[in-house]
C-alpha cells in the first residue's frame, strides 16, 4: 500500500496479505453470512497469534510496539480480502487507544493474558459513538469508591465476541462522558443478539443494557471525550487505510472481470467505456494510497498537523471507497449484485466504514473545528 | 438556405432540438384524457393501503427472513397482491383486466417502493411479462395470457408472468441487435414438428419462482441470435421445464431472481408469441423488427424501474427526515441544524428529479410509444365506460382472430416511425439513469446523515441503499442506456457515427 515502504512494512505486508488470502479469501461468502453462519472464529484466533490485535502495544505489555503504518498496512491486506476482521483488528485498536490515552494501559489484556484467546484479547467498543456531539443514554454511578453502570449502550462492535467492553457513560454531577471497562458476562449486563447491519457482518455487534453493572472508570470522569477525540486523530488515518484496502478488492475483482467476461464478441477490458471506469477507480485508488501513507507517516513522526493529516484522511478517502465500490458492482453489471463475487460485501463494507468514528458531517464540522483553532488560516 | 435569408419561425422550429423532442410533456398534457388523473389519484391509495396494511409490516422481517433462508419464497405476498387483483389492474380492459391507465403504474410503484423495493417488484415485474407479451403483438396470446391472470385472480390462484431474457453469458448484448449478433448467445430453440424445443438456461429471471408463465426469448440460430429471436409463452410444469436456484441477491430480497433450466422442453405453436417466421411477414428487415420488439419491451419497462428509484429515494428521504426530527446534536434537534436542513432538501429535490423523468419517459411512451394506442381519448373511453361483460362477449373472439395481431402488428411495428421511437427510447432510458442514480444518491446521503443509526437494519436505510443498487442494473445497466441516449437521441445529429463497434 504505502509509497514509501520501508522493508519492515513490507515484511509485515506481505505476511497480511499471505494471512488474508489462506485465512479469509477462501471463506469471506460464508463468513459474511454471520449471524446466520458461525463466526470466523479459527481466522480470528490466528489473526491473534501473529499479533493483528497487540499490533501498537507496548513491547512491555507484549505488544509489538508498531507504528500506524504498520497498522494501516494490516488493515489495508486484510481489508482488501475481508473487510470484517478489519473492523476486529480497527474497533480493538481503538478501544485500546482510548485506554492509552486514558493512562489506563495496564488493564489492555496483553496477549499474555488472554493466552491465545481472541475472546479474551479483544474489547469490545462502539466506534461509532461521537460523544462530544451526540447524548449518550448509558449512566454511570460511584457508590463506596465503585461505578456501576444503568442503561443502554447501542452498537457495540465485539460486544458479543470479547468477554470485555469498553464504554462511555454519563456520571451523575459530571460535564462529558467518561469510560468505564466492564465484564460483558456480568448478571447485571444483557447482550442482545447480533444486531443486523449494512457491512462488516463478521465484526458482530450488539446492543448492551446494563442494570447496575460494575465497571472501572478508565482515567478521569468526564474526561472520555479528550481521550476518544486523542484516539480518534491517530486512528482515523486506519479508517481510511480500511476503504483503501477495500478499493483495491474491488478494482482488482472488477479487472478480472473484465479480462475474462465478453460483451458484444470482445472482453470488456476492451471496450474504452470499461476502461475508462477502471482507469477512474485505478488513479482514485491510487490518490488514496498516496493520502493514506502521507498521513500515516504525518501520524508516525508526530509532524505539526498530524491530527488533521489523519482525520483528512478519513473524511476524503472513505467516501471516495463508497463511489469505488459502487462502480466495482456496476463493472460486473448482475453479477455484481451477487454474493458470490464479493463486490456488493465491498459496497456494504465500504458504506460501514465510512460512519465508523461517528458521522460523516458532523465529523467534518469537527474538522474545520480543528483547522480553525489550529489558527494557521 | 443563404447565410442572409430571413429566418421564418418555422425554420428556427426545424433546429436540433425539434419541438417534438422537447415539448413532450406540453404536447402530452392536453391530449391526455381527464379520468387519468382521477385513476391515478386511486392507484396511489390502493398502492397506500397495500403499504400501510401489508408492506410495512412485512419488509423487514422479509428481508431477514431472507438473509436467513435464502430459499424462502414469500408466497403469501403475490397471493395477497393477487386478492386486491394488482396482477389486473393495469391490463386493459379488453383483455380482461381492470384497465387502469399505464402511466398511473408508475406512481403505483413509487408509492410501494418508497417502503420495499423488493415487494414493488414481487407485484411490478409481473407487468414485464405482459409488457414482454405486448411487445409481440400477438393479440391472441396477449387475450389468452392476461384473461389468464384474471381468471387467477378470480379464483385465488396467482397466475403470473415474467419475462426471461437474461442468460449466464449474455446480459447487456441483449439490449441492442447489433451486440446481440456477437454475442455468447447459447439459448437454443429449435423448429420441430407443431411447434419449438427449448434447451438452456436462463437466470436472473425476477418473479421466475412464481409465475405460472415464462414469457422466455431465444434464438432459432446461434450464429446469428438477432436476425433469429423467438418468443415463447411456456407454462409452470411443461416437460422439460424446471426451476433452478435462487440467486443470492444483496437486496430486493423479497423478489427471487430465479434459474429457469429447459432440457429438450417442447412448446407447441399455439404458444409461439413471436417467431422469425412471423417477424419475415413485417414491412422491415427482421432484425430491425426484433429492435423495434425489444425497445417497446424497455421503453415500457424502463419508467417503471425510474418510478421504483423515485420511490426508494423517497423512502431514505423519509427515513432521514424522521431521524433529523428525533435526534438531538449538540443540544438542539438535527433538524434545526442549517447543515442538515440543506442535505434534507437535497433529498428531497433528488425525488423530485427521479419523478419528472419518469413521468416524461411516460408522456413519451402515450404520445409515441406502447401507451398511445390506450391513451387516444376514444379508445380510453370506449373500453373505460362499455361493461366489462359486453367486452368480453364481443372483444374477446375478435381478439382471438389472426386479424387482430395482422392489424396490431401493422399499426405498431410496420408503422412505428423511427424518430417516435428514437424519442420514446433516448427519454425512457435518460428516465432510467437519472432516477436510478438519483435513487442510490439518496440512500448514500441518509446513511451519511444517520451514522451508525443508519447502517442497523431496524433503522431501514440500509436496505433502502441495498435495494436502490439493483436498479441501477437491471433493465439493461445504465451504461448501455447511456449509449441508448446517444443513439436515439444524440447520433442523428451527427452522421455516419460508429457505434457498438469501436
Amino acid at each position: 500500500m504505502c509509497a514509501s515502504v520501508n522493508q519492515e512494512l513490507q515484511m509485515l505486508d506481505s505476511m497480511a496479505k499471505e494471512f488474508a488470502e489462506s485465512e479469509l479469501v477462501p471463506g469471506r461468502e460464508e463468513f459474511d453470512d454471520f449471524p446466520f453462519s458461525p463466526l470466523f472464529d479459527g481466522a480470528l484466533k490466528k489473526a491473534n497469534e501473529v499479533g493483528f490485535f497487540s499490533l501498537m502495544l507496548p513491547e512491555d505489555m507484549g505488544g509489538a510496539n508498531r507504528s500506524m503504518k504498520a497498522l494501516c498496512t494490516v488493515l489495508y491486506e486484510t481489508c482488501r480480502a475481508d473487510a470484517s476482521l478489519g473492523g476486529v483488528i480497527f474497533t480493538n485498536a481503538l478501544a485500546q487507544e482510548v485506554m492509552i490515552n486514558a493512562g489506563a494501559s495496564d488493564m489492555i489484556p496483553s496477549p499474555e493474558e488472554a493466552g491465545g484467546n481472541p475472546r479474551k484479547a479483544l474489547l469490545a467498543f462502539a466506534p461509532f459513538d461521537n460523544p462530544v456531539e451526540t447524548e449518550n443514554r448509558a449512566r454511570a454511578k460511584a457508590v463506596d469508591g465503585e461505578h456501576f453502570l444503568d442503561g443502554d449502550v447501542e452498537y457495540v462492535m465485539l460486544g458479543g465476541l470479547a468477554e470485555r467492553a469498553l464504554v462511555a457513560a454519563t456520571m451523575e454531577g459530571q460535564e462529558g462522558i467518561s469510560f468505564f471497562l466492564t465484564d460483558v458476562g456480568l448478571p447485571e449486563v444483557r447482550v442482545s443478539e447480533p444486531v443486523i447491519s449494512l457491512g462488516l457482518h463478521a465484526c458482530p455487534a450488539v446492543d448492551i443494557r446494563f442494570r447496575g453493572a460494575r465497571a472501572t472508570l478508565i482515567g478521569e470522569a468526564g474526561e472520555g471525550g479528550l481521550y476518544l477525540s486523542q484516539a480518534a486523530d491517530r486512528l482515523s488515518v486506519a479508517c481510511a487505510a480500511m476503504s483503501s484496502g477495500i478499493m483495491l478488492g474491488s478494482f482488482l475483482t472488477a479487472l478480472d472481470y473484465a479480462r475474462g467476461r465478453t460483451q458484444g464478441g470482445r472482453l470488456i477490458l476492451e471496450w474504452s467505456k470499461m476502461r475508462m471506469s477502471l482507469a477512474d477507480i485505478a488513479i482514485k485508488m491510487k490518490c488514496a494510497d498516496l493520502i493514506v501513507d502521507t498521513a500515516g507517516t504525518s501520524v508516525d513522526e508526530a509532524e505539526s498537523g498530524w491530527q488533521q493529516a489523519s482525520r483528512a484522511a478519513a473524511l476524503h478517502v472513505c467516501p471516495i471507497a463508497c463511489d469505488v465500490a459502487n462502480e466495482g458492482i456496476q463493472l460486473l453489471g448482475g453479477n455484481g449484485y451477487m454474493h458470490e463475487y464479493g463486490q456488493e460485501k465491498r459496497f456494504r463494507d465500504a458504506q460501514t466504514v465510512q460512519s465508523l468514528l461517528g458521522m460523516l458531517p458532523l465529523r467534518k464540522l469537527a474538522y474545520l473545528n480543528m483547522v480553525l483553532e489550529a489558527g494557521k488560516y | 438556405m443563404s447565410a442572409t435569408a430571413v429566418k421564418t419561425a418555422k425554420d428556427f422550429l426545424k433546429q436540433d432540438p425539434k419541438p417534438g423532442v422537447t415539448l413532450c410533456s406540453l404536447i402530452a398534457g392536453k391530449k391526455l384524457p381527464n379520468a387519468v388523473i382521477r385513476e391515478t389519484k386511486q392507484a396511489i391509495a390502493a398502492a397506500r393501503k397495500f403499504n400501510e396494511e401489508v408492506v410495512e409490516p412485512r419488509a423487514l422481517e422479509l428481508d431477514l427472513k431472507k438473509m436467513e433462508d435464502p430459499d424462502y419464497l414469500p408466497w403469501d405476498l403475490v397471493e395477497e397482491a393477487n386478492r386486491r387483483g394488482f396482477f389486473t389492474y393495469f391490463e386493459p380492459k379488453i383483455f380482461g383486466g381492470k384497465g387502469v391507465n399505464l402511466p398511473a403504474m408508475s406512481y403505483f410503484c413509487e408509492e410501494l417502493a418508497s417502503k420495499c423495493v423488493g415487494i414493488a417488484n414481487v407485484v411490478a415485474v409481473h407487468y414485464l411479462g405482459v409488457a414482454t407479451l405486448v411487445a409481440t403483438w400477438n393479440v391472441r396470446l396477449m387475450n389468452e395470457l392476461m384473461r389468464d391472470a384474471a381468471e387467477g385472480e378470480r379464483l385465488g390462484e396467482p397466475r403470473i408472468m415474467s419475462m426471461a431474457i437474461t442468460e449466464p453469458a449474455v446480459g447487456t448484448d441483449v439490449c441492442e441487435m447489433k451486440l446481440l449478433n456477437k454475442s455468447d448467445a447459447a439459448f437454443r430453440i429449435d423448429r420441430v414438428d407443431g411447434g419449438y424445443l427449448v434447451n438452456g438456461m436462463k437466470h436472473f429471471i425476477s418473479n421466475g419462482h412464481f409465475s405460472k408463465w415464462q414469457i422466455v426469448f431465444g434464438y432459432e440460430d446461434l450464429e446469428r441470435p438477432a436476425e433469429s429471436v423467438v418468443i415463447l409463452a411456456i407454462k409452470s410444469g411443461t416437460k422439460g421445464f424446471s426451476l433452478g436456484r435462487q440467486e443470492r441477491k444483496m437486496g430486493q430480497k423479497a423478489c427471487p431472481a430465479s434459474e429457469l433450466l429447459f432440457d429438450d422442453c417442447f412448446v407447441p405453436d399455439d404458444y409461439v408469441c413471436y417467431s422469425p417466421d412471423q417477424a419475415s411477414r413485417l414491412r422491415r428487415p427482421i432484425i430491425e423488427s426484433n429492435q423495434q420488439l425489444v425497445d417497446y419491451l424497455s421503453t415500457a419497462s424502463r419508467p417503471g424501474v425510474a418510478s421504483f428509484a423515485t420511490g426508494v429515494a423517497r423512502g431514505a428521504y423519509e427515513v432521514a427526515l424522521e431521524f433529523a426530527r428525533d435526534t438531538e446534536v449538540a443540544g438542539k434537534p438535527l433538524i434545526d441544524h442549517e447543515w442538515a436542513q440543506m442535505l434534507l432538501a437535497d433529498m428531497y429535490t433528488n425525488v423530485v428529479m427521479a419523478r419528472l423523468t419518469y413521468q416524461e419517459g411516460n408522456y413519451a411512451n402515450g404520445l409515441y410509444g406502447m401507451f398511445k394506442l390506450l391513451q387516444a381519448k376514444p379508445i380510453f373511453y370506449a373500453t373505460k365506460y362499455t361493461p366489462k361483460p359486453v367486452l368480453d362477449l364481443f372483444m374477446s373472439p375478435i381478439l382471438n382472430m389472426p386479424l387482430s395481431t395482422w392489424m396490431f402488428r401493422t399499426l405498431n411495428f410496420d408503422l412505428w416511425k423511427k424518430e417516435h421511437q428514437c424519442i420514446v427510447d433516448g427519454y425512457t432510458s435518460i428516465a432510467k439513469i437519472g432516477a436510478t442514480d438519483l435513487g442510490l444518491k439518496n440512500c448514500q446521503l441518509a446513511l451519511q446523515l444517520m451514522g451508525q443509526a443508519g447502517l442497523r437494519h431496524d433503522g431501514k436505510a440500509e436496505k433502502h441503499l441495498r435495494d436502490s443498487k439493483l436498479l441501477q442494473i437491471y433493465e439493461g445497466p445504465n451504461e448501455i442506456n447511456k449509449l441508448i441516449v446517444f443513439k436515439s437521441m444524440i447520433s442523428n445529429l451527427v452522421p455516419n457515427t460508429c457505434m457498438f463497434d469501436e
